[in-house]
């Protein structure tokens, strides 16, 4: 079973239709149990920032995913907000702490080029840095995925960082360590590409 | 860098297809929008917008039902609007699936609630709709209530301070020229793409490949496309291979992405 921890940030139902259209039992949950139960998590989210911390820590998900990411290795993949809050620290609306789980900071976008709006939304090519898991197989050449978000994630160094994405400037769009991994985009809004992403994080034993 | 999107503009009344010239003439019936989802994500569309024309409470819940078929199946962006005017509007939206919520009379009539809307749901989530007309005296006034209903606002000006209420996109509708497939009205969209800093959908007019590349090149992020594919023979097969054709920075056609 795949946990999609519901800690009231945003659409969760397409990553749970995703799932299934994958053919994998899915719960939207946040129980510590079910959670403790699912063989893969996947921690979503769109909003703000501080927002996603305070329900969390409100449902005390923070120290339970920790538990299940640091000490059992359970597999988990973040979902745009759900990557940002994977990081140590964000500036969105003032100063929040996130999970930790990367030496990373989320900033908001800023251009010296003209013309380039924010949100950055829309489809645009993902360069992967790294091989992992779940980018095999992907059966489109053309690797564009489908982006919404005002804030992008700056690693401490490269060493997590996945893949790229170019936006004014190359930015971390997907980041990885150990049993966690994360992705910017939306593989559940980003027709096959993401499909097929799903499917490869649902099999994935790190 | 970002591509340009195109995007399926459906309008639905009690749940099916409908479209018409100038928002309220010759409406007609043009189809099963679940059906016709999958075909526009089989051509490999960027986005769905989904707008409820007849904005009744019955009407809106038949958009949900909607979306959440579509969502089921298809797993690209959807935005869906019409009527929209409290919280939990939006709120019933996005559960069913949609990925961000239009809003047009509760703009005006409401001024505080883009502001809300965005602060409760994201500002990305939030896209206003701007309807606007050429009235007397050669100037171009919002309309409201799917351009029944004249306000004082200049189109430019109004969507600029939506912007500075929080909306992640603008969606700039002509009335004049929706549903007569006589192109993009290029000079607003050029006016205001240049004055906003986030992304501005051009919708209303769409004819011609050409025109499709004209209003991108006039600076919008995406094009919404109605008419021309319920009334003609371009697909956005077409209008992507075209686009992409004149250098365009669009996504390759579904086909040839493998």
């Amino acid at each position: 079973m795949i946990a999609i921890i519901d800690y009231g940030m945003g659409n969760v139902r397409s990553v749970f239709n995703a799932l299934d259209f994958v053919g994998r039992d899915a719960r939207i949950t946040s129980d510590q149990t079910q959670i403790d139960r699912a063989s893969h998590i996947i921690l979503p989210g769109v909003g703000s920032f501080g927002d996603a911390m305070r329900n969390l820590r409100e449902r005390h998900l923070d120290d339970i995913l920790t538990v299940q990411v640091a000490e059992k290795g359970k597999p988990i993949l973040g979902i745009c907000l759900g990557l940002q809050i994977m990081a140590r620290v964000s500036e969105e609306h003032g100063r929040h702490e996130g999970l930790g789980w990367f030496d990373a900071e989320v900033r908001r976008f800023q251009f010296d080029e003209a013309g380039l709006k924010i949100p950055h939304v829309g489809w645009n090519d993902i360069h992967l840095q790294i091989e992992h898991p779940i980018f095999a197989n992907l059966k489109e050449a053309e690797r564009s995925f489908y982006f919404v978000h005002s804030y992008h994630v700056v690693c401490r160094g490269n060493l997590y960082v996945a893949a790229t994405c170019r936006y004014g400037f190359d930015f971390a769009c997907a980041i990885a360590r150990d049993n966690i991994v994360a992705t910017q985009f939306h593989p559940e809004k980003s027709q096959d590409n993401g499909i097929q992403v799903i499917e490869n994080f649902v099999n994935w034993k790190p | 860098m970002v591509k340009k999107r195109i995007i399926p503009k459906f309008l639905l009344r009690d749940g099916r297809l409908a479209k018409g010239v100038r928002f309220l003439e010759n409406m007609r019936e043009a189809g099963n929008p679940v059906s016709t989802a999958k075909v526009y994500d089989s051509y490999g569309v960027d986005e769905l917008i989904f707008l409820d024309i007849d904005a009744t409470d019955a009407s809106r819940m038949a958009v949900c039902s909607v979306i959440e078929r579509v969502s089921e199946e298809i797993f690209m962006p959807f935005t869906a609007g019409g009527g929209v005017s409290q919280l939990q509007d939006v709120n019933a939206l996005l559960r069913a699936g949609a990925d961000k919520v239009s809003v047009n009379t509760a703009a005006v009539t409401k001024p505080g609630f883009v502001r809300e809307a965005a602060r409760a749901f994201g500002d990305q989530c939030i896209v206003v709709s701007v309807d606007y007309c050429r009235v007397e005296g050669g100037k171009h006034r919002v309309f409201i209530n799917g351009g029944k209903t004249l306000t004082e606002s200049d189109p430019i000006e109004w969507a600029l301070k939506m912007q500075d209420n929080h909306c992640g996109e603008i969606l700039l509708c002509s009335i004049d020229r929706d549903g007569t497939m006589s192109g993009y009205d290029l000079e607003m969209i050029a006016r205001l793409a240049e004055k906003l800093e986030i992304p501005l959908i051009a919708s209303s007019g769409a004819g011609s490949l050409k025109d499709c590349q004209q209003a991108l090149d006039a600076g919008a992020s995406a094009i919404t496309i109605s008419s021309m594919f319920f009334f003609t023979d371009h697909s956005p097969i077409k209008v992507r291979s075209y686009l992409f054709s004149q250098g365009l920075n669009v996504r390759a056609s579904k086909s040839s992405r493998n």
